[in-house]
């Protein structure tokens, strides 16, 4: 349960969209923040730009709206110069995959000792609802209306393979599940990489035949499969449907973090 | 404890219709100040986390709570006497 004096009131209701899924991210960073019993001073929020970047505005304590996908630059400086605070950089899908993937990669490879709560809904929400990386295949975008016709970015893969500490991919609709992975997360010494699939019923959702929150909501938990049953699956040699994304935890190692606390 | 939408927050969305295990939360029908079709609350005393939040000391379900987009539903300590609406089925 999130204590409303992580909230600034005087800024809510929030501008987000009706249904959008960044709401239901932040009560569970909260949420889990709340379970390591971190003090509000001792807590940075650090975002760029983008619909999930507003978040650390609604939240209060210390954080940086950055420019456009150098949200884990800045998270980096910070975490360097004051080892001693705790880094949760709050992104989204075109801010980390598309204008920032080199600061993710590099920040994965060093290992830098943060949390990295992705908010991937897809699209580019916030400028009009442009194809992003992570756009699924056949997806109609405003920049792609007749299909998107690359093959998306799968995020979580890219950070287990950049060498991240802890990575795990959820959905909005597993609260509970998602609470307890950014709990995890933060406690992993190392790069932390939680990647939420949220859905943007505005943007996304209007083009695909998804209109309705509860028909995106429905859309989402369909299509996830736990990572264990994908690999019994393949393990048994069923097939596994392409049209799904697997969930869970999906790495948790112990490389050499760099900045953590002494 | 008591289950309340914060009503200036609420947009409508209704996803805590779509998640609820009770079906407390039933689609509104009416606008309220702010032009919003917000929730109404279907005899929320059944709310698992109203009853027994302060006898087991935490958080019991609380799926509405945490997938609001909004942070708009929350539990609040009601007062001594307060006055409940009583539905009599024949």
């Amino acid at each position: 349960m999130i204590a409303p004096d992580w909230l600034r009131d005087d800024r809510l209701p929030h501008i987000y969209c009706t249904g959008c899924g960044n709401g239901t991210v932040i009560n569970c960073t909260l949420g889990a923040v709340e379970e390591m019993g971190w003090k509000r001073e001792e807590t940075v929020f650090v975002s760029g730009i983008g619909c999930s970047s507003r978040a650390p505005g609604y939240i209060l304590t210390d954080s940086l709206h950055t420019t456009h996908g150098r949200a884990l630059a800045f998270a980096t400086g910070v975490k360097m110069a004051r080892p001693d605070l705790n880094v949760v950089v709050f992104t989204g899908d075109g801010d980390l995959a598309a204008i920032g993937g080199n600061h993710f990669i590099h920040a994965c490879r060093r290992n830098v000792d943060m949390t990295v709560v992705c908010m991937n809904n897809h699209i580019y929400g916030m400028t009009g609802g442009q194809g992003s990386p992570t756009t699924p295949q056949g997806a109609i975008s405003t920049t792609t209306p007749y299909g998107m016709s690359e093959p998306a970015f799968d995020l979580a893969e890219l950070a287990v393979a950049a060498g991240a500490n802890y990575v795990a991919r959820w959905t909005s609709y597993h609260v509970k599940e998602l609470t307890k992975a950014v709990a995890a997360g933060l406690q992993t010494p190392g790069l932390a990489f939680i990647e939420v699939r949220t859905q943007c019923p505005t943007n996304y959702g209007r083009h695909n035949k998804l209109r309705r929150v509860s028909e995106m909501i429905e859309h989402l938990r369909s299509h996830a499969m736990l990572v264990e049953k994908r690999d019994r699956l393949i393990q048994e040699g069923k097939p596994v449907p392409d049209d799904i994304f697997t969930v869970g935890e999906l790495v948790r190692r112990n490389r050499p973090a760099m900045g953590v606390k002494p | 404890m008591k289950l309340v939408i914060d009503e200036s927050r609420c947009k409508g969305c209704n996803l805590c219709v779509l998640v609820c295990p009770y079906g407390i939360f039933q689609e509104g029908t009416e606008l309220n100040s702010r032009g919003i079709v917000t929730p109404v609350l279907d005899r929320p005393e059944r709310c698992t986390n109203c009853r027994l939040q302060a006898l087991y000391g935490r958080m019991l379900c609380g799926v509405c709570h945490m997938i609001c987009p909004d942070q708009a539903i929350a539990w609040v300590e009601e007062r001594p006497f307060e006055p409940h609406k009583v539905e009599v089925e024949f």
